[in-house]
């Protein structure tokens, strides 16, 4: 029969029609399905290959999957790869018919060419389909103990993959054992290096539920073995190295001559071509050397020339990752870098995330020997023809005006960019000697005299427009022409789109009435006037704020808009310590990328093999929340909706002072916190959806990590159900409904005050009565709970609000039940829970 | 780890789609990530780590070839960027080049290297000289070779040696007739040079490549004249550390064929070859333009291929560039390119001419930065000298070679 690769070859590949050509390449592949004609391979492959680029571009060729597998009998190894491809592509839709390709699969993991019998595992593993386990179990069996290396490496990974579609299976078979064997003893390292990573995610995952994985898990952290892979670790690959590197970082050695010989182990390591070595090495040092403090001191200048050195060589991407980690570091040792500042000068060629970080090293790095140079440096990239990277600059330098106590020459720098008659750089320019005069008062004078020949018209940013404003409202006795510059902004009043310049200008023309009534008076009667009529709600509250006060006493007025003011010594910083050091705890991550800890931003379930170690400490609500919806914006989008500005306070403070892991807690758990909130919470479909996914996550943690002990001390008249669960959506429903069944006051003891330190401490206790919370939030010395409880086997709910106080010990509690009747009885239980509070 | 792999066309065609873990990633995950490029910009190249709704993603692009790789899990960024990178290099080392075409013809050849790179999402091997082993290029050799002998795979029948061995570089045992090996020295001098003329920053990069054709297990060590002035080093896997620590002496067993046996920085030099001289004053809404170029320390070598290239501003209408030596070049980007070659004997190259600004533009706020090219063969500018190549148990013929060569790597001048 002819070959019909000539015909096809014809038309063009890459633009099939669909249908029509599948069921031609099906028609095709079953003539030459049988054929052992000679040069069948070759028409064969074409065809192949058709149906591969057609899997590709995404056309479905599953309807092949039969012809496919009969013409996979051949001895040739691109096609057998070909339809491997094939076959690991399709078998999870076509289960049944994936049961047609073990057959050859099988056969061929007995072929006598290791490459053969290796590809052969490696696709009979990748089909993935649940039913099929049972042909695996074997082949995999012999894999492990194939005589050549190549069998042996896909068969760990095997193993793994057995895993993922059965644990079940993997474990009954003893294949982690084999694995275990295997790691100790093979002379391969990319073998032992592929149970050990195999090893890791299996013995994790079964920790929770056998003693004996979390034993072995253990053991992988002992001393033996670590060093057992670290004498060989110059025989495993680059990857592998990683890996070792990664396990060796959770080590804890028993003394410091243990701490440098490891050191002096992997110290030509920072040497090697791979950057991710090289990190992945950085990332022992320090960990290994974090009580030490002066030997913590030398790695960072041992670390220093390897990791500048991956900044300059490597490839943009790789200079952003290793920049990335450097600025971490900077930021916590910035006298270590300040001599290389150099290297953070801008190429003209780099993209710009590289050069925004790299504006950002070099912020940190400067201190006062180096100021100079390197606000020279930067003033060139204001007139880069990028403007954001020129904006930038123009900010960086603001930045380290506001860290130095020498700003002679910076504010001239920064008052020539006024001069530059560019109007980004002008607008930056304004915002940042706003901020500047904010911390240093004595350079009004000169700053003033530049900045009251700026024409506001040439200013159009609304932020460079505010601080404008702001500066003559402030600064209006020293600037001649204010009164009328501010009064011809006012009458431009409803040219001015952006509420936020409104809102100053009011400001402005009121400080500048109380310095120069005369002049500024028509213009404060116009601004409050229009003002007063303004669409925007805060600029409208805001006029007639200022409009009675000023009808009530001018003099309180002017204490209240214009009081005497003090130099900002120190500007709020945006990111808390506790967050940088968890950050630097995750060194060699992409918490560093994303400048969160990854608690932050992954799923529980996707976090790395041995990320277990904190998961109990982290047991909250808001942890739930978070795992369930992995995206980290949704969660923000929650908090900006929902909380008042009081409350982003609140978790603004405490992420500055509170314990670390408090801080994504209070964010989420907040929504929850208040009645005013559930309500806007019903109202609001994301969030209820965001609750109701919190129920589940409590419902997951309650059955998995925290069995409830049975409350022996409960009244017999009243048993709780120990795994009780309420969707917060029913939770918010009831507790509108339900009137409040009883209300009191209970004292705490001096212990349990000293216990609530966080929310989470009572979550626990209560919980261990089967009280359940569902929503909790504050801080000391104010706390809010709201838990619920139900009645062993009736679907009887309790519900109660708790308000405590630490600092007058008294807990305010509201109950509210199904069943009235049974309120009472509760109320002691709850009573009697909460006074056990504290006592260990 | 690693949970797929794509490869996307510059149109943002999904050319190439690897699953590497039970954790299948849907494909509108690339719709995803080309509507976020197309949002961002041409001009805004986007961060090579992004967080998407549902993965993470790392993107390395080359040739108008974008990587994409997809995750869930926390891991080391590096690790993904240079799996990535090395995926780039290897492709196209194999195929000859990187683009749409080349790599949709041989889409299978990829498939397979893929295969044996990455597996369950963790990284394998990358070293090119192991995969070429098992995966013979595409080359016109293997092209004619499998016409005439019938056999068309390009696979080859054995697992390579080296898999077993101790030294994962090497395969096990080359057979040459004549032993050669070549050592040179390629730099590259980054500096940035400020409108005043003082140098702001000026350094080499350089790198040892060697090309090594011996026979056996050639036991190498390489000297240098004055190791003391390399800042750091890194070496490929083969580098012994210990005499480098103690000796300064690179003992080594080599790969076979051409690799790169070291990388170095030299900081802080004091001088660059040549130099450039931009003037640009404006004023009543043109810019008058003169750029001067000139040898300034001879090396005694000939300077080769010298360029000059900038961007005009964007508030720029015209501009008239003319020069007394090369040809000047205005090209569609606004980018003027000016191509020297060699410095002539008798006159300073030099460029003159007149922009002129945008109507309302009185003067000219922002200065370009010049790129200049060049080339010097036959020496490291940084100094650096090899005493010695020395093969231990030396084969009867042993050809040795050695060649040095700089080149303008960033080598900017601002105005």
């Amino acid at each position: 029969m002819a070959p019909p690769a000539q015909s096809q070859r014809s038309q063009s590949p890459s633009q099939p029609s669909g249908k029509s050509e599948v069921s031609d390449l099906k028609h095709q592949l079953r003539q030459l399905a049988g054929s052992r004609a000679p040069g069948v391979d070759d028409s064969k492959r074409e065809l192949f290959k058709k149906v591969i680029s057609y899997m590709t571009i995404g056309i479905d060729v599953s309807s092949l999957f039969g012809e496919m597998v009969m013409c996979s009998a051949t001895s040739d190894i691109v096609l057998k790869k070909m339809c491997y491809l094939y076959v690991g592509n399709y078998a999870k839709v076509n289960p049944d018919l994936a049961l047609l390709t073990i057959n050859f699969l099988q056969r061929d993991c007995h072929d006598e060419d290791p490459m053969i019998r290796g590809l052969a595992l490696r696709s009979l593993c990748s089909l993935r389909v649940a039913n099929l386990v049972e042909y695996l179990v074997g082949p995999l069996g012999s894999g492990l103990k194939d005589s050549n290396s190549y069998v042996r490496t896909v068969a760990v990974v095997g193993v793994l993959k057995l895993y993922h579609i059965s644990a079940s299976t993997c474990v009954d078979a003893d294949f982690p054992s084999m694995l275990k064997h295997l790691m100790l003893n093979d002379s391969d390292t990319q073998i032992v290096a592929n149970c050990l990573s195999a090893l890791q995610e299996i013995w994790s995952a079964e920790a929770s539920t056998s003693e004996e994985a979390a034993r072995e898990r253990e053991a992988l952290i002992s001393k033996p073995f670590i060093y057992y892979l670290l004498n060989r670790i110059k025989e495993f690959s680059e990857w592998a190295q990683c890996l070792v590197l990664e396990l060796v970082t959770k080590y804890v050695p028993s003394d410091s001559s243990e701490i440098f010989d490891i050191m002096n182990l992997l110290e030509d390591r920072l040497q090697h071509a791979n950057g991710a070595v090289v990190l992945a090495t950085v990332k022992v040092f320090l960990q290994l050397t974090l009580s030490m403090t002066d030997v913590h001191q030398q790695v960072y200048e041992r670390i220093k020339a390897p990791l500048l050195t991956l900044v300059s060589s490597g490839s943009p991407e790789q200079s952003y990752a290793v920049l990335s980690h450097l600025h971490l570091l900077v930021m916590r040792a910035p006298y270590v870098f300040s001599s290389d500042y150099k290297h953070f000068y801008c190429q003209y060629n780099e993209p710009s995330y590289v050069k925004r970080l790299k504006l950002e090293m070099l912020t940190a790095v400067a201190n006062e020997s180096n100021t100079y140079e390197i606000v020279t440096e930067l003033c060139e990239y204001a007139a880069n023809v990028d403007i954001p990277i020129a904006r930038e600059s123009i900010r960086a330098v603001g930045k380290i005006a506001l860290q130095q106590y020498d700003v002679n020459a910076i504010v001239d720098r920064l008052l020539q960019f006024l001069e530059m008659e560019k109007d980004y750089v002008t607008a930056e320019a304004l915002v940042l000697v706003k901020d500047l005069l904010r911390k240093y008062p004595q350079w009004s004078h000169d700053c003033i005299a530049v900045v009251g020949n700026i024409s506001s018209k040439n200013v159009q940013e609304p932020k460079a427009k505010a601080a404008l404003i702001w500066m003559l409202g402030e600064y209006s006795q020293d600037m001649q022409d204010a009164p009328y510059i501010l009064e011809s902004l006012v009458e431009n009043w409803d040219e001015e789109h952006s509420a936020e310049v409104r809102l100053h200008l009011l400001t402005a023309v009121m400080k500048c009435f109380f310095k120069r009534p005369p002049e500024t008076q028509s213009a404060l009667g116009a601004a409050l006037a229009a003002g007063i009529g303004d669409f925007h709600q805060d600029v409208h509250d805001r006029a007639l704020f200022y409009y009675r006060i000023l009808r009530y006493n001018v003099s309180v007025a002017e204490r209240v808009v214009n009081p005497p003011k003090q130099a900002v010594s120190v500007f709020a910083d945006t990111q808390s310590s506790e967050i940088k050091d968890r950050i630097f705890d995750e060194f060699n991550s992409l918490s560093v990328l994303y400048q969160k800890p990854s608690y932050m931003f992954t799923d529980k379930e996707h976090r790395g093999p041995l990320e277990f170690a904190d998961e109990l400490g982290n047991l909250s609500i808001g942890e739930a929340a978070h795992n369930v919806i992995s995206s980290q914006r949704v969660e923000e989008n929650d908090k900006d909706l929902l909380l008042t500005t009081a409350e982003k306070e609140e978790t603004r403070g405490s992420s500055n002072n509170g314990s670390v892991y408090a801080v994504p807690y209070d964010s989420s758990t907040s929504v929850f916190a208040s009645q005013t909130q559930i309500e806007s919470a019903i109202s609001n479909p994301t969030t209820a959806g965001h609750s109701q996914h919190a129920s589940f996550g409590i419902d997951d943690l309650l059955g998995l990590g925290m069995p409830a002990v049975p409350d022996v001390a409960s009244p017999p008249q009243l048993k709780l159900n120990t795994k009780a669960a309420l969707d917060p959506n029913a939770f918010q429903q009831k507790w509108r409904q339900l009137p409040v069944a009883l209300s009191q006051e209970l004292s705490l003891s001096p212990q349990a005050v000293a216990a609530l330190t966080v929310p989470q401490a009572l979550l626990r206790h209560m919980q261990s009565h089967s009280i359940h919370c569902i929503a909790s939030g504050g801080q000391s010395p104010n706390f809010k709970f709201f838990f619920f409880a139900q009645k062993y086997e009736e679907p009887s709910n309790y519900l109660v609000e708790c308000i405590i106080n630490t600092t007058s010990a008294k807990a305010q509690v509201k109950i509210k039940a199904d069943n009235q009747s049974t309120s009472q009885a509760f109320s002691t239980l709850f009573e009697l829970a909460l006074s056990k509070f504290g006592t260990p | 780890m690693l949970q797929c792999i794509f490869l996307l066309s510059d149109s943002g065609e999904v050319m190439l789609e690897k699953q590497l873990t039970g954790h299948r990633v849907d494909r509108s995950i690339c719709d995803w990530f080309w509507d976020h490029v197309i949002s961002q910009g041409d001009s805004f190249k986007s961060q090579p780590v992004i967080a998407s709704p549902t993965h993470y993603l790392f993107q390395v692009v080359r040739e108008g070839i974008t990587f994409l790789a997809c995750t869930q899990v926390e891991m080391p960024p590096l690790m993904g960027i240079e799996f990535l990178c090395r995926v780039s290099d290897v492709l196209s080392d194999y195929l000859g080049g990187l683009n749409e075409d080349v790599i949709k013809d041989n889409f299978v050849i990829v498939y397979e290297l893929l295969d044996e790179m990455i597996d369950n999402g963790f990284p394998l091997t990358t070293e090119p000289n192991i995969l070429r082993e098992m995966i013979a290029p595409p080359n016109i050799v293997s092209k004619v070779l499998s016409v005439v002998t019938g056999n068309s795979s390009n696979v080859s029948d054995t697992l390579p040696g080296a898999t077993g061995s101790c030294i994962p570089w090497r395969a096990a045992d080359p057979k040459y007739a004549n032993n050669e090996v070549y050592v040179d020295l390629v730099e590259e001098m980054d500096a940035v040079i400020n409108r005043d003329g003082a140098l702001v920053k000026c350094e080499v990069y350089g790198e040892v490549r060697v090309n090594s054709h011996l026979s056996g297990l050639p036991d190498l060590t390489l000297s240098f004249a004055n190791p003391s002035i390399l800042d750091d080093v890194r070496f490929h896997p083969c580098v012994r550390f210990r005499p480098w620590e103690s000796h300064q002496i690179l003992s080594f067993v080599p790969p076979d064929g051409e690799f790169k046996l070291m990388s170095y920085r030299v900081k802080k030099l004091k001088s660059t070859p040549i130099y450039v001289k931009p003037q640009l004053s404006s004023d009543a809404g043109k810019c008058r333009v003169n750029v001067l170029v000139g040898i300034r320390n001879d090396h005694g070598k000939t300077i080769d291929s010298i360029t000059l290239q900038f961007q005009l501003p964007p508030c720029i209408l015209s501009a008239d560039l003319t020069s007394n030596t090369g040809t000047v070049n205005i090209l569609g980007n606004k980018t003027c390119s000016w191509s020297i070659g060699r410095i002539p004997k008798d006159k300073t190259p030099s460029l003159s001419g007149t922009l002129v600004l945008e109507s309302e533009l009185e003067r000219l706020h922002v200065f370009p930065t010049f790129r200049v090219g060049f080339k010097i063969m036959g020496v490291a500018l940084s100094g650096l000298q090899i005493d010695k190549l020395d093969l231990k148990t030396a084969p009867s013929r042993l050809y040795k070679g050695f060649r040095a060569l700089t080149r303008a790597g960033e080598f900017e001048v601002r105005s």
